[in-house]
C-alpha cells in the first residue's frame, strides 16, 4: 500500500517538474513585463527635468534602465569597466541569497506538509533575538579567540533554531488541536513577535551604549568568519561559509524529503492527508512537527542575520521572512529550487538598492514585483491556457503551487 | 454521502457551545465597554469601521466559496487612494457639486472593487489557489501604496487631509445612552451601521443571498437549478470589494487623515483581524459588527491607557487585538467553512 502510494507520488512529482519550471519562468517574465509597464506609466506622475515626451505627458522613468540597475546593479555592473567578482553589490546579493535560502526552506517545509506558514518572519525575528542574547551572555564565560568562535556560533545558531522552532510550534499546535487557521495565526504572531521582542529589548537587552533600539554587539570572534584569500572579506557582511552552510542545509532538507520516512510522511500529509492518516501518520503530531521544523529554519535565518550581517540584533528586521514565501512559491516548494529562487530575490533586494541610488524610481517596486510573481505562480492555468492556444502540449497533471489543499482549512472535511 | 452528513451534524452540534461562549464573551466585553469614558466609546466605533466593513465583505466572498484573504490589500489600496484623491482635488473643497471627501470615498471604493475584480478573475477564470492569490493581492498592495506615495509625496506617507466631520441627527442624537454615540458621529460610522444591516438583509432575506450561500455550500445544486455559479461568485467577490473599500476609504478619510506606508502600513493587519471577526461571528453580518467592537475596543482601550500615562509596555499592549484574534480562533476554530470554500467549480464537471 505504502509502496504504491509512494510510486504514484514520485511519478506525479517528476511529471510536474518541467511544468513547474516553465510556469515559474513564465510568472517571472510576466511579472517583470507588468512591472515595466507600471514603472513607465507611473513616470508620468513623477516630476523630472528630462524624460520621454509623449502625447503631452513627460514619462520620467525608463523601465529598461530600471531593470538594468535591478539585475546588473545587483551583480556590481559586470558589463562596465573595473568590475571584480568580489564586489560589494554581489556580496549583498549573496548575503540576501544565503538568508533567503533559510527563510525559503522554512516556508517550503510547511508548504509541503500542506500548511501555509506566513509566520517565518516572526520566527526569524524571535530566533534572531535569542541568538544575539545567548551569544552576548555566553561570551562572558566562554574563552575568546578560536575556541570562542567554535563554541559561540553553533550555540547561537542553536538558540535561534530553538526559539524559532518554539515560536513555529505554537501555530502548529493551535492548528492541530484547536483547528485555528494557521494563515491568520501566523500573521498575527508576526505582529506579536515585534511587540514581544521590542518589549524584551527595552526591558533587559538594550545596548546601554547606543541610542538605537538594538542589543549589545556580539564579540567579533563570534561573527561568522569569512574565508581568507577567496574574497568577500572585510566589511562586506557576507561569508561564503554561511552560504555553504545554507546550501548544505538545502541539500539536507531535499534529502529529508526524498529519503527519510519523516519526509515521506510529511509530503503525504501535504498531498493526501486522508491517505497519510490511513497509512498511520498521526496528523496532529505531523502538523506540530513540520511547523516546528519550519520555525527552526526561520530561526536559523534570524541567527545568521545577526551573526553575519549586523553582529547584533536590531529592532528593524528586514522582511526576509515574507520574501521567503515568494522564494518558496516560485521554487514550487522544492528545496533545490529554493536555492535558485533565493538567488533571484537576493538580486531583487540588492538591485533594489541600486535602483534607489541610480534612479528616482521608488525601491518599493521590488515589493510589487514580488507580489506579482506570487500572483502569477498561483495561476498556472493562465499559462496553460496561453500554452494551449499557441502550442499543443499534452498537459501534465496539474501542479499545485502549494502541494496541498491549503484552501480547505477545516482539513478533515475535504476528505471525510 | 450519508457518512459525511452525519459527521457534519455531529460537528455542528459540537460547534454550538463554543460559539455561544464566544457570543457571551463579546456581550460581556460590550458591557464593560459601556462603563468606559465616552471618548473611548467614540474611538471604538471609529476603529471598528475598517474591521466591520471588511468582515462583512469577506462574509459574502467566503459564503460564495471564494476565500478572500486579500481584503487586507483592499483596505490598503482604498484608504490610500481615497486620501490621494482628496489631496489632488483640493483639501476641504468640492468638485462638480460633490465634496472632495466624497469623491475620495467613491474612488477609494472603485479602486478596491478593481482589485477585487482582479482577484476574482485570477481565481474564477484561471483557477488560482485562493489563499496564495489573496496573499499576492496583499503583497502587491503593500508595495503599491508606498510606491505611489513616494512618487506623489516624496515619502512613503501621504500628506494630511482634513477629515470628515461629525454629522448630528437632530432629535435622535438626544436619545439617552446611545444617541451621542450612534447619531452624533462621523459619516463612515453611519456607513458601517447601515452596511451591517444591508449586508444582513442581502445575505439572509434576498434571492441573491440564497444564491451566495448555495454557491458556497453546494454549487452543483445551484448549477442544476439554472443559476450561473461563476456569476454569483463574481458578484460576491466584487461585493467584498465594495464593503472593504467603504471600510478602507472611510477609515482613511474619517479616522486617519493620512496614510502611513512604512512596514505593514497603517492598516496593520486589520483585514486579517476582519477575517477572524467573521469567523467569530459565524458569518453573520450583525455579529461581525459586534465582533469588530471587541477588537476596536481593545485598540481604543490601549490608546486610552497610554494617553492616561500608565507605565505599560506599549509595544506589547499594542498587540493586544492580535493576541485576542488568536484566542478567538482557538475558540471558534471549528467554525464550519462553506463546503465548497476554496474549491474551483467548473460547470458541467463530472
Amino acid at each position: 500500500m505504502r509502496d504504491r502510494l509512494e510510486s504514484i507520488a514520485e511519478r506525479l512529482a517528476r511529471a510536474s517538474v518541467v511544468d513547474r519550471l516553465v510556469i515559474s519562468l513564465a510568472a517571472l517574465v510576466t511579472a517583470v513585463l507588468i512591472g515595466g509597464v507600471l514603472v513607465f506609466v507611473s513616470g508620468a506622475f513623477a516630476s523630472c527635468r528630462t524624460g520621454l515626451e509623449m502625447g503631452g505627458a513627460t514619462f520620467c522613468y525608463n523601465p529598461m534602465q530600471v531593470y538594468y540597475e535591478l539585475f546588473l546593479g545587483a551583480l556590481g555592473h559586470p558589463l562596465e569597466g573595473g568590475w571584480t567578482l568580489t564586489n560589494y553589490s554581489l556580496a549583498t546579493t549573496l548575503q540576501r541569497t544565503t538568508l533567503l535560502i533559510f527563510s525559503g526552506l522554512s516556508v517550503a517545509v510547511a508548504f509541503r506538509a500542506g500548511l501555509l506558514n506566513i509566520g517565518t518572519q516572526g520566527q526569524l525575528v524571535v530566533g534572531g533575538l535569542a541568538t544575539a542574547v545567548t551569544v552576548v551572555y555566553a561570551a562572558a564565560v566562554v574563552p575568546s579567540g578560536f575556541i570562542g568562535t567554535v563554541v559561540l556560533i553553533p550555540l547561537g545558531v542553536l538558540a535561534g533554531a530553538l526559539a524559532g522552532g518554539v515560536y513555529g510550534a505554537v501555530p502548529g499546535a493551535l492548528k492541530a488541536y484547536a483547528d485555528a487557521n494557521e494563515v491568520i495565526t501566523t500573521i498575527m504572531l508576526n505582529i506579536i513577535a515585534v511587540g514581544i521582542t521590542s518589549t524584551l529589548l527595552s526591558w533587559q537587552f538594550q545596548d546601554p551604549n547606543s541610542p538605537n533600539p538594538q542589543t549589545a554587539p556580539v564579540p567579533e570572534y563570534a561573527e561568522i568568519p569569512t574565508v581568507p584569500v577567496v574574497g568577500f572579506g572585510g566589511r562586506m557582511d557576507f561569508s561564503l561559509l554561511a552560504l555553504a552552510f545554507a546550501v548544505a542545509l538545502m541539500i539536507g532538507i531535499a534529502w529529508l524529503f526524498a529519503r527519510t520516512s519523516f519526509g515521506y510522511e510529511l509530503r503525504t500529509s501535504g498531498i493526501q492527508p486522508g491517505a497519510a492518516a490511513y497509512g498511520g501518520v498521526d496528523e496532529k503530531r505531523m502538523t506540530v512537527a513540520s511547523m516546528t521544523l519550519s520555525g527552526a529554519l526561520g530561526g536559523i535565518g534570524g541567527a545568521f542575520w545577526v551573526l553575519m550581517v549586523h553582529g547584533r540584533w536590531i529592532e528593524n528586521v528586514p522582511s526576509l521572512g515574507f520574501d521567503g514565501i515568494a522564494v518558496s512559491v516560485l521554487a514550487g516548494n522544492s528545496p533545490i529550487g529554493v536555492g535558485a529562487a533565493a538567488f533571484l530575490f537576493g538580486i531583487f533586494d540588492s538591485g533594489g538598492n541600486a535602483i534607489g541610488t541610480a534612479t528616482d524610481v521608488p525601491p518599493e517596486l521590488v515589493g510589487i514585483l514580488t507580489g506579482l510573481i506570487i500572483l502569477f505562480v498561483a495561476m498556472p492555468e493562465f499559462f496553460r491556457m496561453l500554452g494551449r492556444r499557441y502550442v499543443t502540449v499534452d498537459s501534465a497533471s496539474p501542479a499545485r503551487t502549494d502541494g496541498g489543499d491549503a484552501g480547505a482549512n477545516d482539513g478533515g472535511d475535504a476528505d471525510a | 454521502m450519508p457518512m459525511r452528513n452525519s459527521v457534519h451534524r455531529a460537528r455542528t452540534a459540537l460547534e454550538q457551545r463554543p460559539l455561544a461562549a464566544a457570543v457571551g464573551g463579546v456581550a460581556a466585553f460590550l458591557l464593560v465597554l459601556w462603563a468606559t469614558p465616552a471618548s473611548w466609546q467614540t474611538s471604538t466605533l471609529r476603529f471598528a469601521v475598517p474591521i466591520a466593513l471588511a468582515a462583512i465583505g469577506g462574509i459574502f466572498a467566503e459564503k460564495s466559496g471564494v476565500i478572500n484573504i486579500g481584503i487586507e490589500g483592499l483596505l490598503i489600496v482604498s484608504a490610500f487612494s481615497a486620501i490621494v484623491v482628496v489631496n489632488r482635488l483640493g483639501d476641504g473643497g468640492a468638485t462638480a457639486g460633490l465634496p472632495n471627501l466624497w469623491w475620495g470615498m467613491l474612488i477609494g471604493v472603485l479602486v478596491s472593487v478593481l482589485f477585487a475584480l482582479l482577484f476574482a478573475i485570477v481565481c474564477l477564470e484561471f483557477e488560482a489557489d485562493q489563499i496564495i492569490a489573496g496573499l499576492a493581492v496583499w503583497l502587491i498592495s503593500l508595495g503599491l501604496a508606498p510606491f505611489a506615495s513616494r512618487i506623489l509625496f516624496d515619502s512613503p506617507n501621504t500628506a494630511n487631509i482634513t477629515r470628515f466631520e461629525n454629522v448630528t441627527v437632530p432629535v435622535l442624537s438626544e436619545i439617552p445612552f446611545v444617541g451621542y454615540l450612534l447619531f452624533d458621529t462621523e459619516p463612515q460610522v453611519y456607513l458601517m451601521l447601515a452596511g451591517a444591516v444591508a449586508g444582513w438583509y442581502l445575505l439572509s432575506r434576498t434571492t441573491f443571498g440564497r444564491w451566495v450561500v448555495a454557491s458556497g455550500e453546494n454549487p452543483k445544486a445551484l448549477d442544476t437549478a439554472g443559476v450561473d455559479v461563476r456569476k454569483v461568485r463574481y458578484a460576491a467577490v466584487l461585493l467584498s470589494g465594495v464593503f472593504a473599500g467603504l471600510g478602507g476609504a472611510g477609515f482613511g478619510l474619517g479616522t486617519l487623515g493620512t496614510f502611513a506606508g512604512t512596514g505593514d502600513t497603517v492598516i496593520n493587519g486589520r483585514g486579517f483581524i476582519a477575517i477572524a471577526t467573521y469567523l467569530l461571528a459565524n458569518y453573520h453580518p450583525i455579529g461581525a459588527l459586534l465582533g469588530s467592537f471587541l477588537f476596536a475596543g481593545l485598540n481604543s482601550m490601549q490608546n486610552g491607557l497610554q494617553a492616561a500615562g500608565y507605565a505599560i509596555p506599549t509595544e506589547l499592549i499594542r498587540t493586544l487585538p492580535h493576541m485576542t484574534v488568536i484566542v478567538v480562533l482557538v475558540f471558534v476554530g471549528r467554525t464550519r467553512l462553506p463546503d465548497a470554500a476554496g474549491d474551483h467549480y467548473e460547470s458541467g464537471e463530472d
